[in-house]
């Protein structure tokens, strides 16, 4: 358990400890894919699918079926053994790394298809988050594309407007709460910092209180 | 982990590529072993067929 107070400095290792003790109880509260993410894949192919961020593995196993091999990336080994339990469960077949999203230990241009969805609030500071969108500009193929998804002010739960640091508790069965820290992003400053990064946006949209951008690496000229 | 992941995965401090050493192997899955940086010399665990590939600074941190 954390003694962090409110609006203390988060870091990196608060997070993924956190994960490593909600991982199971988590894992079983996220069965099914988003549908944004399904439309997102619709249509799609490509050589190689990276999930950023893959928890349990839910979307990595779509990437496993519009591309010819997709890989699972996330900071938490515990939530790895629960992607790694669930591909065994339901014959997935993909791979896991355990890695850093603002580090990602992935070849630069090989990836056609990725998704990092609601991982890149967990990342504690602007500069690690705008990192996290370089290295996906880096390991993105020329042509291909990317769904980069962030809770957003505009979900019902927030009332503010502008973008803040705060922390939501993850609620394990016995009714112990875990702090998990978050930045809750305004459209605009999402806007702005993949457009900071090395990518550039292609389509924005507004969904169930998540920004949703659809990005490729920028082009230049 | 497969040994055709060598062809997607790198060191994540310099990008270069990465040497597989492999202790532990069942049919083709590669369960324990190590993948060192041909550049830096860095030596990343692979743990029940999971390459750990956290930049160094970050495997050791506890967790709280």
């Amino acid at each position: 358990m954390s003694d962090d107070e409110p609006g203390s400095v988060p870091d990196t290792a608060s997070v993924r400890a956190t994960y490593d003790r909600i991982a199971d109880h988590f894992s079983k509260t996220r069965e099914y894919p988003w549908p944004e993410v399904e439309d997102f894949l619709d249509g799609r192919s490509g050589t190689v699918g990276l999930d950023i961020g893959c928890g349990n593995g839910r979307h990595t196993e779509l990437l496993a079926e519009c591309c010819e091999r997709a890989v699972g990336v996330d900071l938490s080994r515990g939530i790895l053994e629960t992607a790694s339990d669930r591909a065994a469960d339901r014959g997935g077949s993909y791979a896991l790394a355990q890695g850093d999203a603002s580090r990602l230990p992935v070849r630069d241009g090989v990836v056609d298809v990725a998704v990092y969805v609601a991982t890149l609030p967990h990342l504690p500071t602007r500069e690690t988050r705008v990192a996290s969108l370089d290295e996906l500009a880096r390991v993105l193929s020329p042509d291909g594309r990317a769904l980069v998804s962030a809770w957003s002010t505009e979900h019902d739960r927030f009332d503010r407007t502008e973008g803040f640091d705060t922390t939501v508790e993850w609620t394990l069965p016995g009714g112990e709460a875990v702090d998990r820290f978050y930045h809750i992003y305004d459209p605009d400053e999402f806007r702005a910092d993949v457009a900071a990064s090395g990518l550039e946006l292609g389509s924005f949209e507004l969904s169930s209180g998540n920004c949703y951008g659809v990005v490729r690496v920028e082009q230049s000229g | 982990m497969k040994e055709n992941l060598m062809d997607i995965i790198c060191c994540p401090l310099d990008k270069h590529d990465l040497e597989l050493d492999v202790t532990e192997r069942d049919d083709e899955e590669i369960l324990a072993g190590t993948l060192t940086c041909t550049e830096c010399g860095e030596t990343y665990p692979i743990e029940d067929g999971i390459p750990n590939l956290l930049p160094p600074d970050m495997r050791d941190e506890a967790p709280a």
